[in-house]
């Protein structure tokens, strides 16, 4: 049966945080579990499925720690990821001038490996000291498909 | 970590002191037991500690975590306990004789002093102090500080950096950032014509994150130079960041030709003394292979890093038990500590949560084998003993 999987990277918990709520926003609905990316295996990748992906940008626009075991899973591995369907949503903070690059690399990998990304990219901009939580759930109305 | 079964029994906890490391702490058992008694103390009225007193105020984004803690008194149940200092408002024994666990989160808040500066040489001043200070941390004040228009900042960490730019930040700026108007007068008094940031390091070496010093490219009328950014790691050392070489490369290549501010970045230089008769008027440097640099200076700020404040009231090497492993955050049979305190001061806030992840594991161990009996009363067995129990419902920063 297919289900909703999240899968988040995170530095300081703002990721998982917003995870969390997408989780409780759509569990009502549809069979849906989170990982932290680096708990994720990588064969558990299934088309039948529907990629949620939340990743935070770290430092000078590299990937968050939570998420680098699994960018360097993907650059050894190189699954094949043809039918995978994923949507992205970005945290980062304008006041450096890779914003948002985090998730943008994860994109990256995934479109390289035959994944498909599907609907609008969400990005959220912290540099107003704004959660992303409100930005994460009225992009998820956008890009959900209907269950 | 898996949630555990509601109907298991669940500890009564007691974190001490509300910044990242215990905030961190108490999300991580929350999602671990969600029905057991959290609280949360802190000396202070409000909230986050390093968080709200100790990030800069143009880094909202880095503040933002503060919202998520905000969602631990708002909405999981964990209660906050401000203006009650544990060792003072109550002691630590009768803490741990109400909850089951008590976890001390109370960092490292005392600037580490400069060897060789006199004590009450006027002119000196840590860069902790200064950043509360520009954060409106009740314990700070303006009386006394002298910037003048030459200041030496001693070490290259993000929050030297940190230094920089709240100096050279133009006073609208800071007072749009909420920076009280009397903090803002007194950094822009001088006004500041030239920064010396000098470190030990080689470049590659320093502590600073690439992306602040690419940061400070924004700042107004201000020229960069560096001095010895050629020097390579010592043999042995490591061959650090060569980015964090060509930022500082780009910051002087970038600058203005105009500018009436100069910022000098100097690499390979130890302080050695302060010199002054009743305030500061130069700061003398060693190198590794013996010469000496003398800067003339109004001011020395010193960001060499933290350490355990003597006056602390709870002191943690004083309650290390026999059982106590520090690596796992073990003091003793039910105590705890985590962040800053059980690690020493390295790392940044995501390190912090990392410490707390791993702390917060250790309690759930030590719960669910057994090694940790529970059934003790939690907050209401103290709460008459506290004379005002001034809960605060966190503000947003």
């Amino acid at each position: 049966m297919s289900k909703t999987v999240i899968l988040y990277g995170t530095e300081s918990g703002n990721a998982e945080m917003v995870a969390d709520d997408l989780v409780d926003e759509i569990s009502g609905d549809r069979e849906v579990e989170a990982f932290d990316m680096s708990d994720f295996d990588l064969a558990d990748f299934d088309p039948e499925n529907y990629y949620l992906v939340v990743c935070s940008t770290h430092g000078d626009g590299e990937l968050p720690s939570s998420a680098r075991p699994f960018g360097e899973a993907l650059d050894e591995e190189k699954p094949d990821l043809t039918g995978i369907r994923y949507s992205i949503f970005g945290l980062g903070d304008s006041s450096y001038e890779t914003y948002s690059h985090g998730s943008e690399i994860i994109d990256e990998k995934l479109t390289a490996l035959g994944a498909t990304r599907v609907g609008e990219y969400g990005r959220h901009d912290a540099s107003d000291g704004s959660l992303p939580n409100d930005n994460a759930l009225a992009w998820l109305q956008g890009v959900l498909e209907p269950a | 970590m898996s949630q555990a079964d509601p109907g298991a029994g669940s500890p009564t906890v007691a974190i001490v002191g509300s910044g990242p490391s215990g905030c961190y702490t108490a999300q991580f058992l929350r999602k671990h037991w969600r029905d057991s008694e959290i609280v949360v103390f802190d000396r202070l009225d409000l909230p986050y500690g390093l968080v709200r007193y100790g990030v800069a105020p143009d880094h909202q984004g880095t503040k933002a975590v503060a919202k998520q803690f905000d969602r631990l008194f708002e909405r999981d149940g964990v209660r906050f306990v401000g203006r009650t200092e544990v060792g003072t408002d109550v002691t630590l024994e009768a803490l741990r004789e109400a909850f089951d666990v008590v976890v001390l989160a109370t960092g490292l808040s005392a600037d580490r002093p400069l060897d060789g500066a006199a004590d009450g040489l006027a002119g000196v001043y840590g860069a902790g102090t200064l950043t509360r200070l520009v954060n409106g941390h009740p314990d700070e004040l303006v009386d006394g500080i002298e910037l003048g228009s030459v200041v030496t900042i001693v070490g290259q960490g993000n929050v030297a950096l940190d230094l920089v730019r709240l100096f050279l930040t133009p006073a609208a700026d800071l007072l749009a950032l909420g920076v009280a108007p009397e903090v803002v007068e007194t950094l822009g008094r001088g006004p500041i014509e030239r920064i010396e940031i000098v470190g030990r390091s080689a470049a590659p070496m320093a502590k600073f994150d690439v992306a602040m010093a690419k940061e400070l490219s924004r700042l107004p009328d201000v020229a960069f130079l560096a001095d010895g950014l050629e020097l390579d790691p010592e043999d042995g050392a490591g061959a650090g960041d060569e980015a964090r070489r060509s930022a500082i490369a780009d910051l002087v290549a970038g600058s203005p030709e105009d500018a009436s501010r100069t910022v000098h970045f100097r690499f390979g230089w130890s302080p050695d003394h302060v010199t002054g008769t009743d305030s500061v008027d130069g700061i003398v440097f060693r190198s590794a292979d013996g010469r000496e640099l003398a800067v003339r200076t109004d001011s020395v700020c010193t960001a060499i890093g933290f350490a355990e404040a003597e006056t602390a009231p709870v002191q943690r090497t004083a309650h290390e038990g026999p059982g106590a492993d520090i690596g796992r955050g073990i003091l003793d049979d039910g105590l705890f500590v985590v962040g800053w305190l059980r690690r020493g001061p390295q790392g940044t806030i995501p390190a912090n949560r990392a410490d707390s992840k791993m702390v917060a594991e250790t309690i759930a161990t030590a719960v669910a084998g057994g090694d940790l009996p529970i059934g003790k009363p939690g907050f209401a067995a103290i709460a008459p003993a506290l004379e005002t129990p001034a809960e605060a419902l966190p503000t947003l920063i």
